[in-house]
């Protein structure tokens, strides 16, 4: 654990990474701690509405007069669960096909490589238009679908690594000490593709979050009576005429947690992979 | 007594090259036998060859009389008795692991008892003078000088006949080279292990095989007993090899 | 005219601490000659290169030290102090010849651009002329077509007599050859040596070749420093070191080397190398005495407390090494 540690010290002690460890840290306070304190997200009141930022409601009310900031705190744990979610599962599937690709070589990575072209091929929102007309709206319908989308981009790392790996000299060796190919995976090849995968992971987490967010904003992602920050701002959009409040609390909350969780993984990427800045 | 390692026509192209081109030699078992050659002679394919981890488009290779053929079961069995030295054999070791974790996994291998394997290990350890702390640490954690032997050590336990060693000395200095180089000679001498060594130092050879080959562009040119091959060569390339090499003469040492 | 370098102190500043890499290294370089400058890894001795080139790392510092080439003092201290002699009066080959040259453009161009900063307002004609004919001089084969080959198109040994035909249209008063032929087979590196020593002939400049290998120094240089963790112990003519090493060092070194013409013995146990046992003294912490006290097989009560001087070692001038016993008569 004092890996971890150390690692986040020195996230830390550059002045972009301490931002991002701030504003991250910041929407996990919100996130989690928002809704346990807050008032009730779904308390209607009507003589209430579009109020301004003030004590009782401290990012202003919706066109129902629900408290925005409570709201928003929900939203937000929402988006970020799915996110870390979406990553997590296709950053893990991505490194086993990649590796195994990467390894195998020949047809089977011929074919894992072009079915990765064909997904990329396809504009992501594209995608997910196609998918939600054969299976329909929800939450299941969008993990999956995100999750397809990203699996190619941490499969090609994956892959990439794994070549690299194959020829050296310590996976050699224990080829030749005849150790079984699943504990050559398991122990050798993954702990040495897990650090860019885990860069890659923090620094796709913000644009699963946009992703999530816009899908959710064309009404094709999270659905009533759930509200993630996609449809808090389609929903403040709707009524920007009687008051802006709403749409600019969900996407400035929006705005900051994507920004700091892409200034952590710079960051990140920093102190893992200090090769791929160039710097010495 | 069968040879260590048979090697009949051995070929294989990469593209336009070729890598081997009708190689043939033997080993004798308990002997050092030597493969000399610059870059581009075949001699590091001629060995991933024999390791199985180079494919051949033709020929035929024996180890210890049994053919070499690719697959689990034939390299489950073939690791027990042919095992290399790599050229830098530090970067053997897996970087994440423990060395703990990398001699459990040659015990796994052979199906014996991890305290039976640990038991040998201590053995192993101190003829290599190793302190046995050394297990529980990372590779990174340990010099260079000692991670080479961890990887020696390691490739001890799997008890092989038959050690490949590449490049042995590449990178390192004058005054550590002779340390590795005793050491192998030791383990070959006490072990009767048959050691190939394959490399482009030539004055090195001369003192630690017995038969040596000079490789060439996928060719063998010359072979024979170490002082014939390097006292009297017989073909140009040999000799030129023996004058190009920078070397102190013996007789300029003592004045 | 003569190269020296006086007093080359060097620090790297690492995270645990400031690691002395030279501490006070003086070289001269008679012009026409090759010095060898010998030391095994750690010996600093590619730090006293990049120091001459103005080549350091960032985090490396010259803290003393001084250099006279081609009739001029250049305080090394400061920052980009021999920027000048930079392409002319002083060139440089590395171990890998990429570093010298830019993959993107022709041979042709490369060497054009040496000339054209070596002798300004020539024609393109001339220049073309001039480098062929310094192509030719390194025994490049074809050098009319090399011309507008890229360097990916060649293979190791033939980039390194890019690079050397590069150092030679320059003209240089000093020549740093570090490493030059490590990555190169045995074959092509006796070719490499003679076309460094071919060039130091025509240029008439002094010539330091950086390496570990004493049997290169034996065979080609003319004078040999002995250069072991930062410091200078020995230097002098080659023949005159060979003959009488005057540091343990030195005589353990050539005791290491395996001479081609050694027979092998019939009892393998007579076949044994020689090995100098124990480790590098920590660059951090210089023990008192001498530096190589801790190794030496033949010191005494006062190496571990006396700093040695420079003492000269038989009568041969020039010749001297850094140990005490040299002192004590």
């Amino acid at each position: 654990m004092s890996g971890f540690f150390a690692t986040l010290k020195r996230i830390g002690s550059e002045r972009d990474g301490w931002l991002g460890l701030a504003f991250t840290l910041a929407i996990l306070v919100f996130a989690l701690i928002g809704p346990l304190v807050g008032p009730d997200p779904n308390a209607i009141d009507i003589k209430a509405r579009f109020a301004a930022p003030e004590l009782a409601h401290l990012l202003g009310t919706d066109n129902l007069g629900r408290d925005l900031a409570a709201r928003t705190s929900v939203g937000t744990r929402y988006a970020l669960t799915l996110a870390v979610m979406i990553v997590v599962i296709s950053s893990i599937i991505g490194s086993l096909i990649g590796i195994v690709a990467g390894i195998a070589g020949g047809w089977v990575d011929r074919a894992v490589t072009a079915v990765f072209d064909i997904v990329n091929a396809f504009p992501p929102l594209i995608l997910a238009f196609a998918l939600i007309a054969l299976y329909g709206k929800g939450s299941a319908t969008f993990v999956l679908l995100v999750t397809v989308v990203f699996i190619p981009q941490f499969g090609r790392m994956a892959r990439a690594r794994a070549q690299t790996l194959r020829n050296l000299s310590f996976i050699e060796a224990e080829r030749m000490l005849a150790v079984h190919p699943v504990t050559i995976v398991v122990r050798h090849y993954l702990p040495n593709v897990a650090g860019p995968i885990i860069v890659l992971a923090s620094m796709n987490l913000p644009v699963v979050i946009a992703f999530e967010a816009s899908l959710s904003f064309l009404g094709f992602g999270v659905q009533p009576p759930n509200s993630s920050l996609g449809t808090l701002i389609k929903d403040g959009f709707v009524s920007i005429n009687q008051s802006w409040w709403p749409t600019v609390a969900a996407a400035l909350v929006l705005a900051i947690a994507t920004l700091g969780a892409t200034l952590l993984g710079e960051a990140l990427r920093r102190v893992i992979d200090p090769k791929s800045t160039g710097a010495r | 007594m069968t040879d260590a390692i048979a090697i009949s026509n051995a070929q294989l192209r990469f593209g336009e090259t070729a890598a081997l081109d009708g190689v043939s030699l033997t080993i004798p078992q308990g002997t050092c036998f030597g493969i000399v050659g610059e870059s581009g002679s075949g001699k590091t394919t001629l060995m991933r060859a024999v390791l199985g981890l180079q494919k051949l488009d033709q020929g035929e290779i024996r180890i210890l009389g049994k053919p070499l053929v690719h697959g689990r079961a034939a390299l489950r069995e073939r690791a027990s008795f042919i095992q290399p030295i790599f050229q830098d054999p530090a970067a053997s070791l897996s970087p994440r692991s423990r060395i703990r974790t990398l001699m459990n996994e040659v015990g796994t291998v052979l199906r014996e008892p991890h305290a039976a394997t640990h038991e040998r290990l201590a053995v192993i350890l101190g003829r290599l003078s190793l302190p046995p702390g050394v297990i529980d640490k990372y590779p990174h954690e340990i010099s260079g000088g000692q991670a080479r032997r961890v990887a020696i050590a390691r490739a001890l336990l799997m008890k092989p006949s038959i050690l490949i060693a590449d490049e042995p000395t590449a990178g390192l200095d004058v005054s550590v080279q002779g340390d590795l180089l005793n050491l192998l000679q030791d383990i070959r001498r006490s072990q009767n292990i048959t050691l190939v060594v394959i490399s482009h130092n030539l004055a090195i050879m001369r003192l630690i095989a017995e038969n040596a080959v000079v490789m060439r562009a996928g060719n063998v040119i010359e072979g024979g007993e170490v002082g014939s091959l390097f006292g009297s060569p017989q073909e140009v390339y040999t000799r030129d090899l023996l004058a190009a090499w920078p070397s102190i003469r013996a007789v300029n040492t003592k004045g | 005219m003569a190269i020296s370098l006086r007093d080359l102190s060097v620090d790297y500043s690492l995270q645990q601490g400031t690691a002395h890499a030279l501490r006070g290294v003086s070289l001269d370089i008679k012009k026409g000659e090759m010095l060898g400058l010998v030391g095994e890894s750690g010996s600093g001795k590619s730090t006293v290169a990049f120091a001459l080139m103005g080549l350091l790392a960032n985090n490396a510092r010259v803290t003393l030290g001084t250099a006279t080439i081609d009739g001029k003092n250049f305080d090394l201290t400061k920052r980009n102090a021999t920027a000048a002699l930079r392409g002319r009066g002083m060139a440089m080959i590395f171990q890998d010849p990429m570093l010298s040259l830019n993959p993107v453009f022709t041979i042709g161009t490369q060497l054009g651009e040496v000339l054209r900063r070596r002798a300004p307002g020539s024609d393109r004609k001339t220049r073309v002329a001039m480098a062929e004919d310094a192509l030719a001089k390194v025994k490049l084969s074809n050098p009319a077509r090399r011309m507008n080959q890229y360097p990916h198109e060649l293979s190791g040994g033939m980039r390194q007599r890019v690079v050397i035909a590069m150092a030679l249209l320059s003209e240089p008063a000093l020549l740093i050859a570090d490493e030059p032929t490590t990555a190169l087979d045995v074959t092509v590196e006796a070719q490499i040596m003679r076309e460094i020593i071919g060039l130091r002939d025509r240029v008439g400049c002094a010539v330091l070749l950086i390496t570990h290998s004493l049997g290169l120094v034996t065979e080609y240089c003319d004078a040999i420093s002995v250069l072991y963790a930062g410091e200078k112990l020995e230097s002098g003519t080659v023949k005159a070191v060979q003959r009488q090493p005057g540091h343990p060092y030195t005589r353990m070194l050539f005791d290491c080397e395996v001479p081609i013409d050694r027979e092998r013995h019939a009892d393998a146990s007579q076949n044994s190398f020689t090995v100098i046992s124990g480790d590098l003294p920590d660059p951090r912490r210089r023990p008192p005495g001498c530096i190589f006290n801790g190794r030496c097989d033949v010191s005494f009560a006062e190496c571990a407390v006396v700093n040695p001087g420079d003492y000269p070692v038989g009568d041969d001038a020039g010749h001297s090494a850094r140990c005490l016993r040299l002192a004590t008569p």
